[in-house]
Order: structure tokens, then sequence, then C-alpha cells
């Protein structure tokens, strides 16, 4: 796959580069292809340059007030030249008013003052790349550890650490009982066998007793499984399944993580809190 | 005490006894609340020698020997947005308010020497500042205004003459005499080729233009400032407080050459230069900039220019606070950074000084803002007491130290750009450029990893919804904009306006003939901003940077 390239573009008569030049090198530290047009672009200018340069994106900046004005010509130029299908984003001085218009033109996203790089960088990797770019989860859902027998070990997080145990259930289906205790936004999970069969069972013969994966909390997880299949990552669930707490789960294979078993869980919008 | 110190404390207080007949003091007494009498100056008896006094070489502690206890800065806010009409109602509400000079934004077609009509100009008509045309509108903007009364300051380079020469006319129409007329032309094109963008022609012309606008105002406006070297604008592009003084005095050491080569005394324009500078956060190097400045500048003039008149070694500046360091976020914390940076001006001993307004990093000014950036000043003036001696933080040990390491970093600065050639080759090579590119970077970065902190950006954050009430520049006044300007193509005298053009594009093409007149015949047959720029574009070329 060839680098991302972009076209960092200043449209009209402002002469204020140091936002351009600075996003520019920024992306070239992300290992982008960069093209800076230099000031004083007309729309027409910057289209062509994005043609023949056969850019992935373009960037704009305006910090003069004309964005209503010129990032709109600049994507009805692209159209001209069928074009149209290279996205354009914006940035500078634009006030929060005016970003409904220019979305609803068809600029795909405006970073206004004080936006880090980094979340430019991500947002152009996750657009144009979004094979190699997963999003990144959103958080640890929980540690799960592996125990003989909850009651044993519980104190010394109740006692010792000062965690609350949030509930204590037992998943038929996996073979488990698990002590939920919250951290913040995540949790902790001892977890319990059931009986012989139980996966805890053969880890903690295996390893003994201490900590049996983690897992983190994703968007999208079927599209995910999906991906990571055409990469070629090892899963244990190639579909996701019910885990606890109205969550889907599914399980990576601990040799991809060089011997960490990881989960990736989705819980629907707000069923956590 | 030394025989030599005796002698400038002798002369600096016959200077002080001078000053006041002229300038009284503001107050009939100066004292604290607990009745503790202020004195002019402090200085411990050892501390002081060094530093020497106020008013007097190398001016290290101020210009002037009463400083602020006879005048204050002058308060002094750029405005500028739309039609020259609704300008002019502005500039009327702040001289209502207490505010003592003016300060014109131009627009970007303007600035760059295009007609509102012309297809560059599309969308930028009266958006960062006004829009003018012609003469016309120039008029309309200085309605009612005594020009014999109030300083104006223009922000305007490339065409900085064309702007003056309407300026002269407007002062002929009011009855004003050119002679009369004080004000500023920022005029600098050296830093827009670096930092700020808005240049026209290439290098060599442009430095004549202002070699021909030194020569003009020598003879005919003794009292203007026909150039403000600014170092506003590189520190903005990213650079650093020591880049800033360094670039500007090499930028304002290239323009001493340039008169000088075109055979001009140098204290016959010398005088006359002024400076512009930033001030960032940094309270106490910011302060130190300042005064570091104003001895290096000194110290230039009379050693390696030799120039006679003290006039002509005083570095007289105006500063404006920091746009680059307002944030979008919590857009009143910015009232705060202003307040602290305003601080370090006046105890740098600015000639005047500009406060931005806390919603300058979201759009220009509402009249509200801008009228807490003035309230900012004159509580500073009135109320801080900071005007009452001179030089307040003169002799505190950190304060020295850091002009005298500063002064040292700017040298070394000015013998790097020495070997390059000077300013002007410097810039060509980019060096500048390059240095204010890579401080520009570093500092993002340091801002990304919250090495550097900047409240309510990458710390201390809130969810907010920040709609406050913006300006908005009346999108329908591009279209009025040309409209004026059709009209008055058509009623003006077009043979005339033909013959002035033709005379300018003549003379254009003769190095030895000073433009300025040929440029205000022009203007004064009402040819356009954009019709004089396109001749001097046929003649001189047009500079494309990179």
């Amino acid at each position: 796959m060839r680098k991302i390239r972009i076209l960092i573009a200043k449209p009209g008569l402002d002469g204020h580069d140091r936002g351009a030049l600075v996003i520019a090198q920024a992306m070239r530290d992300h290992g982008m292809e960069v093209i800076y047009t230099g000031l004083r672009q007309s729309p027409v200018q910057i289209a062509t340059a994005a043609v023949q340069e056969d850019v992935d994106v373009v960037g704009l900046s305006s910090l003069s007030g004309a964005h209503n004005t010129l990032f709109p010509k600049v994507l009805e130029e692209l159209e001209k030249r069928n074009a149209g299908d290279i996205p354009v984003i914006g940035g500078g001085v634009i006030p929060n008013e005016d970003i409904p218009f220019l979305l609803e033109k068809g600029i795909k996203r405006i970073f206004t003052s004080g936006s880090p790089t980094e979340e430019m960088a991500i947002y152009l990797k996750q657009l144009l790349r979004p094979e190699e770019t997963p999003i990144p989860p959103k958080q640890i859902a929980h540690l799960g550890i592996a125990v003989k027998k909850i009651e044993e070990v519980l104190p010394f997080y109740t006692n010792a650490i000062g965690l609350e145990v949030e509930a204590i259930e037992e998943v038929e289906s996996e073979g488990v009982k698990i002590a939920f205790l919250k951290v913040g936004e995540t949790r902790i999970e001892l977890l319990e066998p059931l009986h012989e069969q139980s996966p805890i069972n053969s880890f903690l013969a295996q390893r003994g007793e201490g900590v049996h994966h983690i897992a983190f909390e994703v968007e999208d997880l079927t599209s995910r499984l999906s991906k990571l299949k055409e990469k070629g990552v090892r899963l244990i669930n190639e579909e996701s399944k019910q885990g606890a707490n109205n969550s889907q789960i599914a399980f990576i294979h601990p040799k991809e993580a060089h011997g960490v078993l990881v989960e990736l869980c989705e819980h629907p919008e707000g069923s956590e809190d | 005490m030394p025989e030599k110190y005796n002698h400038e404390k002798t002369k600096w207080e016959e200077d002080v006894k001078k000053t006041l007949k002229r300038f009284p003091e503001r107050k009939r007494a100066f004292h604290t609340s607990s009745e503790i009498p202020i004195d002019y100056l402090y200085g411990s008896k050892e501390a002081n020698y060094p530093l020497g006094y106020p008013g007097q070489y190398p001016y290290l502690r101020g210009i002037q020997p009463t400083m602020y206890r006879s005048r204050l800065w002058t308060m002094r806010q750029y405005a500028g947005f739309g039609s020259a009409i609704e300008t002019n109602k502005r500039f009327r509400y702040l001289l209502e308010q207490g505010q003592t000079g003016l300060s014109v934004a131009f627009d970007l077609p303007t600035q760059i020497g295009y007609d509102s009509d012309d297809a560059m100009s599309e969308g930028e008509v009266g958006k960062v500042g006004v829009a003018i045309d012609t003469l016309a509108d120039m008029e309309k903007l200085l309605d009612q205004i005594p020009l014999d009364q109030v300083s104006t300051s223009m922000t305007i380079n490339a065409p900085a003459a064309i702007l003056l020469c309407m300026y002269i006319a407007v002062g002929e129409k009011q009855g004003v005499s050119s002679e009369k007329l004080t004000g500023t032309i920022q005029n600098d094109i050296l830093k827009e080729y670096i930092a700020r963008g808005t240049y026209i022609f290439p290098p060599k012309p442009s430095m004549r233009l202002i070699t021909d606008i030194f020569a003009y105002c020598q003879e005919n406006l003794p009292k203007f400032n026909t150039i403000s070297i600014s170092g506003y604008h590189i520190r903005e592009a990213g650079s650093n407080a020591v880049q800033e003084a360094a670039f500007t005095i090499a930028n304002g050491m290239a323009y001493v050459d340039a008169a000088i080569e075109s055979g001009l005394d140098v204290d016959s324009f010398a005088p006359r230069l002024a400076f512009f500078f930033n001030a960032h956060n940094e309270f106490f190097e910011e302060i130190a900039k300042f005064r570091a400045a104003r001895r290096i500048w000194a110290k230039i003039m009379k050693e390696h220019y030799h120039a006679k008149d003290p006039k002509s070694w005083k570095l007289r500046f105006h500063t404006q606070t920091g746009g680059s360091t307002l944030t979008a976020q919590q857009p009143d914390n910015n009232i705060v950074r202003v307040t602290m940076q305003a601080l370090a001006a006046v105890l740098g001993g600015t000639q005047s000084l500009h406060t931005n307004s806390r919603d300058e990093a979201l759009s220009l000014p509402t009249e509200e803002s801008a009228r807490i950036a003035l309230r900012t000043q004159q509580i500073i003036a009135h109320e801080s007491g900071v005007a009452d001696t001179v030089d307040p933080l003169g002799g505190s040990y950190y304060v020295e130290a850091l002009t005298d390491e500063l002064e040292e970093k700017v040298m070394d600065y000015l013998d790097r750009i020495k070997a390059y050639g000077g300013a002007v080759q410097a810039i060509e090579e980019g060096y500048m450029q390059r240095e204010i590119h890579h401080n520009a970077y570093e500092t993002q970065k340091r801002i990304e990893s919250e090495e550097e902190i900047i409240v309510g950006l990458n710390q201390f954050k809130v969810e907010e919804e920040v709609n406050p009430d913006l300006l908005k520049v009346d999108e329908e006044l591009e279209q009025a904009q040309i409209n004026n300007l059709q009209q008055i193509r058509g009623e003006r005298n077009q043979k005339e306006v033909d013959r002035k053009l033709q005379a300018l594009r003549t003379n254009a093409k003769n190095q030895k003939e000073n433009l300025i007149p040929y440029i205000l015949d022009a203007v004064k047959a009402y040819a356009s901003v954009g019709e004089i720029c396109r001749v001097l574009r046929d003649e001189f070329g047009e500079y494309t940077g990179f």
C-alpha cells in the first residue's frame, strides 16, 4: 500500500501559514507524503494540483474568514475534474457556527485552532486506510484473573485494596463464576471454574492462578473480526458470542499477543453503567 | 560616585526639568495607597551605575527621561472590517471611549494591491480589515476625524506608498497640511517575505519604494513614522523572543543600509524609524526583550552607523499582545493572558499598545470584546500604579541578567545573518523562515506532549459549547464595495487617471526618480489601489516566493 499523499493548500490571499507548515511537517512525521502549495492559491489551482499530484486528500487552511466562499469552490473545481471523490478537510480560524455549513457543502471535517496534529493524523489514517488502521479501543474493559476460589481471594481486593464487589454471576456457557470489581471506568473480573471442563480449570492447571486475559472495549466488533480474519490473525472465536452484562465478546488466540489472551468486547450503548 | 556617573545623573536631572516643561506630570503628586511618595526613578547607588538613566544612551531604562510620569503610552487598538463607513463608526466609538490613536486594518485585497472586483479578491473583501479601493473610500474612513489631532497607524506594507498618499490627500481636503500629519505606516516588506505573506513585488523594487517614502517624508511629513519594523508577525509565525528581536533588528539594519545606499544621510531618516514588537506570556523574558532591543539598537545606530542625532539612537516601539497565545477554548481566559502581556509591554517601556480581544482565536472582535481590551490598558495605566515610576524593574537581578543574555543571543544571530550578507540575502535563502518554522514545530510538539501547558487547551479542560456572540462581516458587502468602485470609475475623469498612471509608469523605469509624487497624483485623480499596483506589477514584476 502506498503512503498517504496529502495536498496542503492555502486558498485565497491569507498569508498566515504557520498552521499549514506545522501540519505539513507533522503529517510527514506520521509517514505521509505532503505537498504544500504555498500561499495565494485559487480554487482552480488547488484542484488542478490535487489531480496532477494524485493525492488522497486535500487539506485547506484559512485564517482570513474567506472559508465559506473558498472551501466550497475547491469542492466544485474538484468535481469539475472528476475528482469529487478526493476528500477535503479544513482548518484555521473557523467559527463553530460556520462548521455545519461547510460540512453540508461536503467538507469532510474541520480542525479548528488548538486541535492536536495527532488527532488529524489518526483521522486521516482511519479515513484513507481503514484496513490498516483499526480504530483504537475506547478503553480496557476488564482484566480477567483466574482464581481457584473467589471467596478466598476476594478479601484481598476488598479489604486490602478497597474495591467494591459489583456483582457475582455464574455464566454456565463458559463454565465460570465471575466476581466483578469496578475500578474507574474499567473492571477486574475474578474467574473461578464451575467444573472440570471449564477453560479456566485448564488455565489453572497449566499456569496456576494469575492474570488470564485482557479485554478491550471496541465498537463494531463484527466488522473488526472479519478484518482480523482477512489479515490472518488467529481467532478463537471467528463469530462474536454472548458475554456477561449483555455484551458481545470474542477471543483472539494468545499466540498472536505472545502469550496473552486478548478479548474484544462490545457493550450496547449505555449497558455498562 | 565616579565622575562619569555623576555627570549622567546631573544630565538626567536637567533632562527631566526640560521634559516637564513640555509634558508636565500626570498628577500633582505620586504616592502609594499608604502615602509613600513615589520617585521618578529608583536605583541603589552601586547598582544603578551600569544601567544608565532613562532618556540617555543606550536607553536601557526607557527613551524618555520621565516616561509615563508625564505621558502614558498611546492606547491604539487595531480595528477595521467591512466597509469604510462601518469602520469609521468603530473608530469614532473607540475615540469616544478614550482611545488616543487610530490603527487601521485593511482587508487582504487592499494589502496585496487588488481591487475589490478583481477575481483574486473573491471572498476576501472586507474580511480581515476595511476595503479601500480609491480615495473616495479613504474619505469615508476618516470622515469627521481631525487628522491634525489624531495619529493614525496603518498596517499596510507592499502598497504603503499608495495608502500614505491617500492619507495625505484626505488631510489636504480637511485643510491639514502634510507637515502636521502624525502616524505610522507599517511599510516593512522584509517581514512579509519571512512571516506575513502580503508581499507584491520582489525585494529590490520593494526596497526602492521604501527608501522613496523615507526621502519624501523627511521633506514633507516630518512627524510621520515612515516604517514600523515588525517583529510581531515573526513571533506569531512561531519564533521565540530572541529570534523576534534579532530578525527585526536585522531587518532594520537592512532598511538603514538601503537608505544610506540611496544617498540619504542616516540622521535624516533614522529618527522616523519605528518598531513593532509582540508581547507573549513569559513575563520577565518579554520585559527583558524590550529592554535589550532598545540597548542593542542604540549601540548599532551610534557605533555601527555613526548616527549623531540622539533621536536616531532611540528605539521607539509599538506593542501588540500575542494573538497566537489566545485559545479558542474558554475564551474568557484570554483576558487574563492579555493583561499579563500588556503589563510586560508597559514594564518594558512601550510607546504605544494594542491589547487583543478575548475572541480573536474565534473571529474578529465584537464591540464588547474590543472595549474590554481597551479597558485592560486603562486599568493598568490608572489603577495598578506601574506607570508611576520609570522602569520599575530596572536593577532586578533576574531582569537585568535576562536582558544581558538576550542581548548576547541576539548579537549571535546578527553575526550569522551578517555572514549571509545581510537580512535580504538571509531571507532569500530561507534562513530566517527555517529557524522560525523549526521553533514553531517544536512548540507544537511540546504542547501535544503536555511538556508545555496551555490552560484550557491541553490541561484544565472543560466541556463547553463555544458559541459566543461573534462579529460577522456582512456577506453582501463585497458586492456593495464593487458597485461603489464601479461608480467611482464612471464618475472620475478617466483621461486624467490614464495620464497620471502613464507618468507613474514612465518614472517607475527610472531608478533615480522618487515615485511618491507620481503616486500622490494618481491617487488624487481617484486611480484605484489595484490600478496603481498593476502599473507597478508590470514594471517591477511579482515576487512568487519559494
